[in-house]
């Protein structure tokens, strides 16, 4: 299904079949995953997905219940994390709170019996890549702000050259702004380095910036993998779709011809060209795809209904409409905003080639 | 030891445990099991391999010890309501007024803890004796004259309440401090008057520390003994006395065993059921 | 009480509050001054000042011995405690195991218990198994209730100690002690400190476990009971007061102690860098 794993960019890490069970709890379910070298892959689902437990196998902090982890072709299951050539940044940044910048970084040179000066010189080279001020060297993690703390966090990680990265949903505490500046700069020192970054978050919007692929995870299995692109317009079934925030699902039944018949709605849609041959699942169209329509016929499909609210989201405004029990989410730029007033009677649509077919899930 | 890995916890927890578990079990409950079993053996005899009989029960329960225990009882029922009353005001006043010095004043709090209590005592003595600094100061001052408070129950109470105030005020200083201060102002906010934002919110709130402080108080009061003896003379005998005087006037071990495991019934039924309802983490980890 | 306005309020506590201070020390300072007076028995107001009992009972063989055995039995004891607390602190408050919420009950029995029991279960103990009473049985004794409260007082510390502090020390390349070393060990130091201090002082301090277990080696709080219920000795209040001065001495001094060294690392950590930016600059 996806391995861009090409010669040029080979296997970093591979997992076969690795699985962890918790007594009776089956946090990861035998998961098979490719990792090529140099990409920045990202881990997205919702809490206790086992995101975390997969990482933490990864970087050798939990050990497997049963599976291999492989490092290019050796097996690394019982490498202990302090033996692995990889480098974790924690979900509390973890920094030692009783040294300073300085040490921190230089802490897996000075562990490994590096001369003071070489490691001084490193801690200051990672300072400048990571657009830290010099005189940072000697200042006290704790008096250092959020988003300088991740940047030391990063800094330390990268000290000795590991050659994966793993993070264990850095950015999730700190404020929208912030958040939106580092994840581009992750992205930056991810294309500077040209290391793998294996990364994890429950945000699909975050992992859509960064990563070059994404592993959608849920209830300890991979549900799809692929390219941020792939993941948003061909996901593969309803927990995907509706991983990306609002979407318009409607229940729908194969009656043949291409045709769809949505019980709820009592309407008939055209199926997108392309879908899967299956006997019922979902029509998926992601809001930017549904537009007002005057006349029935200037779209493939077309709804009868009440528009029930007006969201201003920033660029974007976001309107729903009421069309029997279900509401549609319909989202426009600013400049094409819709005139009109709630409870007006409006009638929306799309084409389907903008609509997805999903399966039961 | 380092627990590196989430599930490696059970077995690293076990094994650090263990040093203080063998030193109580040795230390602890080897000696208790052991007054027990000498409670059982015969009257002023000194080994524990003689055959079982209850005369030393029997001999406390028709005799006059129960009047020791009541007195015993009292007294730091006493003691722990005079404390709780006094000390709340100020486990208050440490949490929300005093800002900085809080820090000082706990640490000065915290001293006498340190001090043998005797010392302690001995200092109320020397203040309260006949021409000692009170009385001497109002007859060279004022040329009052009067009488001794000493040797009275008020000045065992006195003592009382005196060498347990530390054991009171922590506890509730901790649970006052976790008190959260927004739950407070909701209540404010709602239209409470400070009385009620009192009484529906922080004493409900800061309560298992008031408990906590109440019950440390009352085990380690119905065990004294230095303060009757020093400030109150022979006047009143609380069982711990009762038990001394067993093991050395009389020479009779196993009675004053037999004395030890009713005290220690009485506490240990009162400590293991209000432990039970505690959930320690959550107190100790807020404070 | 309440219906008064706050600042009322506040003052009301703050008389209140200093008036039960007053009470904590009177006798502190009461025997303060017993200690000075040069008289034989102590009246009020004092009559003669002067240090002599001061000469006279530091010059004491007798006293310089009770004070060599309360501070071996001290000493010997906050090692012990310190080190079995320090794991038993981890199993409170750090790692979570089955049976920890079990554990952390029986750990506060020993301190929700009447000492004068405990100490004569001691003695019966001791005597039921043929050990001879010495300052060492006084020190099991004393360990006995002092560790579980050291490792009161160190589970504080640890409960607020973030795990991912060793798994990232140990991610970047530490072996388990350098672990240990670099980065447990040197975060915990105030509560390990604190713990250090409160098994030094409650060792110092205690009376009802040494009366029946050091046997015929004698504290200073045994000598001083002693020595009280027998009559008035000028001997009593100055040994009192060096006793109560000491501790308060050692308790504020340590504290003073982890504030300076917190402060002074500080101020070191930045002068270095400085300096080592600055010898960089000139070449």
């Amino acid at each position: 299904m996806e391995e861009p794993v090409t010669p040029q960019r080979p296997a970093i890490l591979t997992l076969k079949a690795l699985h962890k069970d918790f007594g009776a709890f089956t946090a990861v379910d035998s998961i098979d995953l490719t990792i090529a070298e140099g990409e920045f892959f990202t881990i997205v689902g919702p809490s206790g997905s086992g995101k975390t437990t997969l990482i933490r196998m990864m970087a050798g902090m939990e050990t497997p219940t049963s599976g291999d982890i492989l490092l290019r072709h050796s097996r690394i299951n019982d490498v202990p994390a302090n033996k692995r050539p990889t480098c974790m940044v924690f979900q509390s940044l973890a920094l030692f709170p009783h040294r300073s910048v300085g040490e921190n970084i230089e802490f897996a040179m000075k562990i490994r019996g590096v001369e003071p000066p070489t490691r001084k010189a490193r801690a200051v080279e990672l300072l400048r890549q990571l657009r830290l001020p010099e005189s940072y060297y000697a200042k006290s993690v704790q008096k250092c702000s959020g988003g300088e703390r991740q940047r030391v966090a990063l800094a330390r990680a990268l000290a000795y050259n590991p050659e994966i990265l793993f993070f264990d949903e850095p950015l999730s505490a700190i404020d929208y702004k912030l958040r939106k500046t580092l994840e581009k700069e992750l992205k930056d020192i991810h294309r500077e380095t040209r290391k793998t970054f294996v990364y994890i978050t429950h945000s699909l919007e975050e992992a859509m910036v960064m990563s070059d692929r994404i592993g959608v995870m849920r209830a300890g299995k991979l549900v799809q993998v692929g390219t941020p692109n792939e993941i948003y317009s061909s996901p593969r079934s309803k927990f995907v779709s509706e991983f990306m925030g609002d979407v318009n699902v409607i229940a729908v039944r194969n009656t043949g011809n291409g045709s769809l018949l949505a019980p709820s709605l009592e309407a008939k849609f055209t199926a997108p060209p392309g879908a899967p041959q299956i006997e019922s699942g979902h029509l998926v169209i992601r809001p930017e795809y549904v537009r007002f329509l005057g006349k029935a016929d200037e779209a493939t499909n077309s709804l009868s209904g009440r528009l029930y609210n007006e969201y201003a989201l920033g660029s974007r405004i976001q309107y729903q409409v009421r069309v029997g029990d279900q509401v549609f989410v319909i989202e426009k730029l600013r400049q094409q905003a819709y005139h009109g007033r709630l409870d007006d009677q409006v009638l929306i649509g799309w084409d389907s080639q903008h609509s997805i077919l999903v399966g039961e899930e | 030891m380092i627990s590196l890995g989430g599930s490696m916890a059970d077995k690293d927890g076990r094994r650090a445990a263990i040093p203080l578990l063998l030193l109580l079990a040795v230390g602890f409950a080897v000696p208790l099991i052991a007054v027990t079993a000498f409670s059982f053996m015969p009257p002023r005899t000194f080994s524990l391999l003689q055959a079982p009989t209850l005369e030393n029960y029997e001999t406390i329960i028709f005799g006059t010890s129960y009047i020791s225990f009541l007195w015993s009882v009292v007294l730091a029922v006493a003691t722990v309501v005079l404390l709780a009353l006094i000390c709340y005001p100020v486990a208050y006043g440490l949490v929300h007024v005093f800002g900085r010095w809080s820090t000082l004043l706990t640490l000065l709090f915290t001293i006498p803890l340190f001090v043998s209590e005797n010392i302690r005592l001995y200092g109320w003595v020397l203040f309260f004796i006949k021409n000692g600094v009170l009385l001497g100061t109002m007859k060279s001052l004022f040329g009052i004259e009067m009488e001794s408070i000493l040797f009275t129950l008020g000045a065992i109470l006195l003592g009382m309440v005196y060498v347990y105030l530390p054991f009171m005020l922590f506890p509730m200083t901790l649970s006052v401090a976790m008190v959260p201060n927004d739950t407070r102002e909701a209540a404010r906010d709602l239209g409470a008057s400070r009385w009620q934002v009192f009484r529906e919110v922080e004493l409900p709130l800061s309560m298992p520390g008031i408990l906590i402080g109440c019950l440390l108080t009352f085990v380690l009061a119905v065990g004294a003994i230095a303060e009757a003896k020093i400030l109150g003379g022979q006047r009143i005998i609380p069982i711990t006395h009762d038990i001394e005087i067993a093991f050395t006037y009389s020479q009779n071990w196993p009675l004053g065993a037999a004395l030890a495991v009713l005290l220690m019934l009485l506490v240990g039924v009162l400590v293991i059921s209000a432990l039970r309802r505690f959930d320690l983490d959550q107190i100790l980890r807020r404070g | 009480m309440f219906a008064f306005p706050e600042r009322v309020r506040h003052g009301l506590i703050t008389v209140w509050t200093l008036a039960v201070l007053v009470f904590v020390f009177l006798p502190g300072a009461t025997i303060l001054l017993a200690s000075l007076t040069a008289s034989r028995y102590f009246t009020f107001p004092i009559p003669k000042w002067g240090f002599e009992w001061w000469y006279k009972t530091f010059s004491s063989f007798e006293v310089r011995q009770l004070l060599s055995t309360s501070l071996s039995i001290a000493a010997v004891v906050m090692v012990i405690a310190v080190a079995i607390g320090f794991f038993a602190a981890l199993a409170f408050a750090r790692y979570d195991w089955r049976g920890r919420s079990l554990y952390q009950k029986i750990v506060l029995l020993p301190i929700f218990f009447p000492q004068t029991v405990l100490g004569l279960a001691m003695l019966l103990w001791f005597n039921a198994i043929g050990l001879e009473l010495s300052w060492k049985t006084a020190v099991f004794a004393h360990l006995v209730w002092i560790v579980p409260v050291v490792t009161l007082v160190m589970a504080i510390q640890v409960y607020s100690f973030d795990p991912a502090l060793e798994e990232a020390a140990f991610d970047l390349g530490a072996s388990r002690w350098q672990v240990l070393r670099e980065v447990t060990l040197p975060v915990l130091f105030p509560g390990i400190f604190s713990g250090a201090l409160f098994a030094f002082l409650l060792s110092w301090g205690n009376f009802p476990l040494s009366l029946f277990t050091t046997g015929s080696d004698t504290t200073v709080p045994e000598y001083l009971y002693a020595k009280m219920v027998a009559g008035y000795t000028p001997g009593v209040p100055v040994l009192g007061t060096v006793s109560t001065i000491g501790a308060a001495l050692i308790l504020l001094g340590g504290y003073a102690l982890i504030l300076i060294r917190g402060r002074k690392r500080e101020l070191a950590i930045e002068a270095t860098g400085k300096r080592e930016l600055a010898a960089e600059a000139a070449g």
